[in-house]
């Protein structure tokens, strides 16, 4: 017991206080409880003494007065007790009306026996009737009433109409308002959007990312005037706007980056103008557009100004085997042979020349939008480290740079980590990564369209993928016979198409590696078909309760092909009397022979040495099986009807 | 970012420092490793300044400062048997205005330089050990790159350093036997080193003892 430490219980009532309040820190403010007679008196309070007597109460009125002197000249040493009683017991007070009412009553009554003692005497007093006539009198105030509700009735209409009248006129005001905007007003919504400085008696704004951590040169100001010429006393027109800016010359219009691939180089006289002013202008509407929209514009054309800089400055300076041509406002470069990605800066502005040419005929439209969003992205995401370079906070014995950059002292990073971290690719190296890789897909793509179309025997069944990186996305393909899929499914390749090359994942986990060339996979693909075919027999075979006697992927003997190798297979009926033999080149096409027993060729020549019948189970030659003119609809399902007629019958 | 084995080879009777390095990178150069540059690891030793001493009289600890040619932008503060801190390159700065706390042993400045071999996943830095002007011995450095755990690739590391050391190769470093089966970091490398500087330290204070 004495071990265990007394532990200690407070007990608390329910909190029976009531609150008064809460402060801000949380703590309660209690009232104090009442006591009995706090709470008889409260009590006492509630009750209305008024009530029920309400026609004394006039008289009441009347009569206090007198009563407080009464009391005031009877009971001067009463008062100092009750002043006693009220500092000490303050519950005392709730009785007072009752006292009041009582000593007014009191001294009513004294009043009334002392006027009618009086009276009584008929020395001094005497009561007599008073004169009826006081009907005319009583008509008056009614009338009296009458005008003065009607006087005050007057006056409160009046009181509205005024009212009235000025909402009428703030209403009028405020559409005249909306029609003639504030030019504060919209210099406050400008403010809102763009940054704004003063600068003498100029108001200037600036459009450009620099903020955002561009590093392009151009000062992208902008003006804020006041519009004033307008004459006030025509109509006004609709989309009148008192605040205008003006935007520096080589901004205004419209400009956007094109991106396309073309397959030949044009002539070197089309260079740099052919992609001029291509899009037709979006029709402006009449009247000047409102600021917002001009400033937004003007902002894009630099944002595209920037990128084509930046693409020219790193073609310049980028080393590349065939070196990237910079010629006006083209960019072009070649990242396949024969092939030419164009990266140009269309700027239109809303001058009659341009609009002239703009409506010169237009070429079919081989915008890569999404190499130009991707620019865009690039730009920005470029901004972004040149603004976190110098991001605060930053601890002050660090050196400056990237946040991982500061890392990499403390958290002894090795060489190979920090090369990995100082890789800047610029912004052209990895546009022309994406296109490559964006050409790519699509010729492959395409090649196999093409085979998957043309050739019906096998089929090929391609899966892309739909969620891609910008440099690397996959395809599943399938080769597959009609009817037989099931049971043929050898052939799966997956292929991982990257920016200069294909990694082709063969479904036993080869791997091969094929170039951009799109003839290189064709080859590919033709000769796993023919060996789809060899593969697909084989697996017949199988169902056909058929031998396999040999099978090669790729024989050394017979005319080589120019694609790939041929496949052979050769496979025995379950009772051994027949063989098929089966090769299928990519290029010579399949060849099918029959080998039957030895009874039953009948242009065999008789042999000497083989006197005895049972060398006539031995097998025999080799004939052809005119293929083309087998029935069936494909490879397999002429093999299966051929190893049919050749299996025994059962019954 | 692999484990690391850091050892000494005993300089080949007969020759020289110099030819005995020859003869280990003709060594690894015939095995098909890839010379990739050189590198340097050196060590500069502080001890606590007296006037921070307890009053017991108790020695005062010593201090390593190191660099690492393969952590370019770090600098590695270490106490014998004690702990490492990895800061980055200000901290020599840092170490002048501590000249109150830690003073810098006199020619204390103890480094090795060599080349850098890649051989397949292995780094191989053969380096000479100098304090002064004077070539003091030879070490060996091994790194296997896909492993970070000392306890699961030490055999594959003594396998390799077997092959190429012959009858001088090391035993497990002791940092490998203080965790067991913990990811392997810089630090550990470089106690490895700190270690090796101070065994080559007292090896040269007993010729020239005897010399005397």
């Amino acid at each position: 017991m004495s071990g265990v430490r007394a532990v200690r219980i407070s007990i608390e009532s329910a909190c029976e206080k009531q609150v008064q309040e809460v402060g801000l820190d949380g703590t309660e403010t209690y009232l104090q409880p009442l006591s009995m007679s706090q709470n008889l008196a409260r009590l006492a309070q509630r009750i209305d003494f008024s009530q029920g007597s309400g026609s004394e109460e006039e008289e009441a009125a009347g009569a206090e007065g007198d009563a407080q002197d009464w009391a005031g000249a009877g009971s001067g040493g009463d008062q100092d007790d009750e002043e006693g009683l009220v500092k000490f017991q303050p519950s005392l007070w709730p009785w007072d009306s009752v006292r009041n009412n009582l000593r007014s009553a009191l001294t009513e009554m004294c009043v009334l026996y002392d006027v009618l003692s009086i009276v009584r005497d008929k020395k001094f007093m005497t009561l007599d009737p008073v004169s009826q006539d006081a009907l005319p009198p009583k008509q008056n105030p009614q009338t009296l009433q009458l005008i003065s509700k009607k006087k005050s009735l007057a006056g409160a209409a009046q009181i509205l109409l005024k009212g009235a009248e000025r909402l009428t006129k703030s209403v009028t005001e405020n559409q005249e308002n909306k029609l003639q905007r504030d030019f504060n007003s919209e210099l406050l919504r400008l403010r809102q959007h763009w940054k704004l400085r003063k600068v003498g008696d100029k108001i200037l704004g600036d459009l450009s990312y620099r903020s955002a951590g561009s590093l392009f040169p151009h000062h992208g100001t902008f003006e804020v005037i006041k519009n004033t010429d307008i004459d006030l006393d025509k109509k006004i027109p609709e989309d009148y706007c008192p605040l205008d800016v003006q935007i520096p010359s080589d901004l205004e219009g419209s400009a956007y980056i094109k991106v396309s691939i073309q397959k030949q180089a044009p002539d070197i006289g089309d260079l740099g103008t052919v992609n001029l002013f291509k899009r037709p202008l979006p029709k402006s509407k009449p009247g000047s557009p409102h600021w917002q929209t001009k400033l937004e514009a003007a902002q894009n054309v630099l944002l595209c100004k920037e990128i084509f800089a930046q693409l020219s400055r790193e073609a310049v300076q980028i080393k590349s085997q065939i070196p990237h041509i910079v010629v006006k406002n083209q960019i072009i470069s070649q990242p396949f042979p024969n092939l030419q990605l164009s990266i140009s800066l269309c700027h239109s502005s809303n001058d009659k020349k341009s609009l002239k040419s703009a409506t010169e005929k237009q070429s079919p439209e081989d915008h890569l939008y999404v190499l130009e969003h991707n620019l865009h992205l690039l730009i920005r995401e470029f901004h972004k480290q040149t603004l976190s370079s110098i991001m605060m906070p930053h601890p002050a014995s660090a050196p400056f740079g990237h946040k991982r950059m500061r890392l990499a002292g403390p958290q002894a990073f090795d060489k190979n980590e920090i090369n990995s971290l100082q890789s800047s690719e610029g912004l052209l190296e990895k546009i022309i990564k994406q296109a490559k890789h964006i050409f790519l897909r699509s010729r492959t793509a395409a090649t196999i369209d093409s085979l998957a179309s043309r050739i019906e025997d096998p089929q090929i069944q391609a899966h892309w993928s739909n969620i891609n990186d910008v440099y690397e996305s996959s395809v599943k393909v399938l080769i597959t016979s009609q009817g037989y899929e099931q049971i043929c499914k050898s052939i799966q390749l997956q292929l991982n198409i990257g920016i200069e090359q294909i990694r082709v994942v063969h479904r036993d986990g080869r791997v091969i590696t094929l170039s951009h060339q799109e003839q290189e996979l064709q080859d590919f693909l033709l000769s796993q078909m023919s060996q789809h075919q060899v593969h697909a027999v084989q697996q017949l075979a199988k169902v056909m309760g058929w031998q396999v006697l040999s099978f090669s992927n790729h024989v050394g003997l017979g005319p080589i092909e120019s694609i790939g190798n041929a496949s052979a297979i050769t496979v025995a009926s379950p009772n051994g009397d027949y063989a098929i033999s089966v090769r299928n080149g990519p290029e010579s096409g399949s060849k099918i022979l029959v080998q039957f027993p030895r009874n039953q060729c009948k242009d065999l020549p008789k042999s000497d040495v083989l006197q005895d019948s049972k060398w006539n189970h031995l097998r025999g030659p080799f004939k052809e099986v005119q293929w083309n003119k087998m029935e069936g609809r494909n490879f397999v399902y002429k093999m299966e009807l051929l190893m049919s007629a050749l299996s025994p019958c059962l019954l | 970012m692999g484990v690391t084995c850091v050892s000494q080879m005993p300089v080949a009777e007969g020759k020289s420092v110099q030819q005995t390095v020859e003869l280990l990178t003709r060594k690894l150069e015939m095995l098909g490793a890839e010379k990739q540059g050189t590198f340097c690891v050196d060590c500069e030793t502080y001890h606590t300044a007296a006037s921070t001493l307890g009053s017991q009289g108790q020695p005062g600890k010593l201090m390593y400062v190191m660099h690492n040619s393969e952590y370019p932008l770090s600098c590695f503060a270490l106490f014998e048997n004690g702990p490492c801190l990895i800061a980055d390159t200000n901290f020599d700065v840092l170490m002048v205005k501590l000249k109150g706390f830690f003073q810098s042993a006199k020619a204390s400045k103890i480094e090795t330089r060599g080349t850098r071999y890649q051989y397949c996943d292995f780094l191989v830095k053969v380096g000479t050990v100098t304090m002064g002007p004077s070539a003091r011995g030879i070490s060996v450095e091994v790194e296997y790159g896909p492993c970070v755990v000392a306890s699961d690739c030490w055999s594959l590391l003594l396998e390799f350093l077997q092959n190429f050391l012959g009858t001088h190769t090391p035993g497990a470093p002791t940092v490998f036997g203080n965790r067991h089966d913990a990811v392997y970091g810089p630090a550990d490398t470089m106690v490895q080193y700190m270690e090796l500087f101070n065994k080559i330290r007292k090896q040269q204070q007993v010729p020239v003892a005897g010399i005397r």
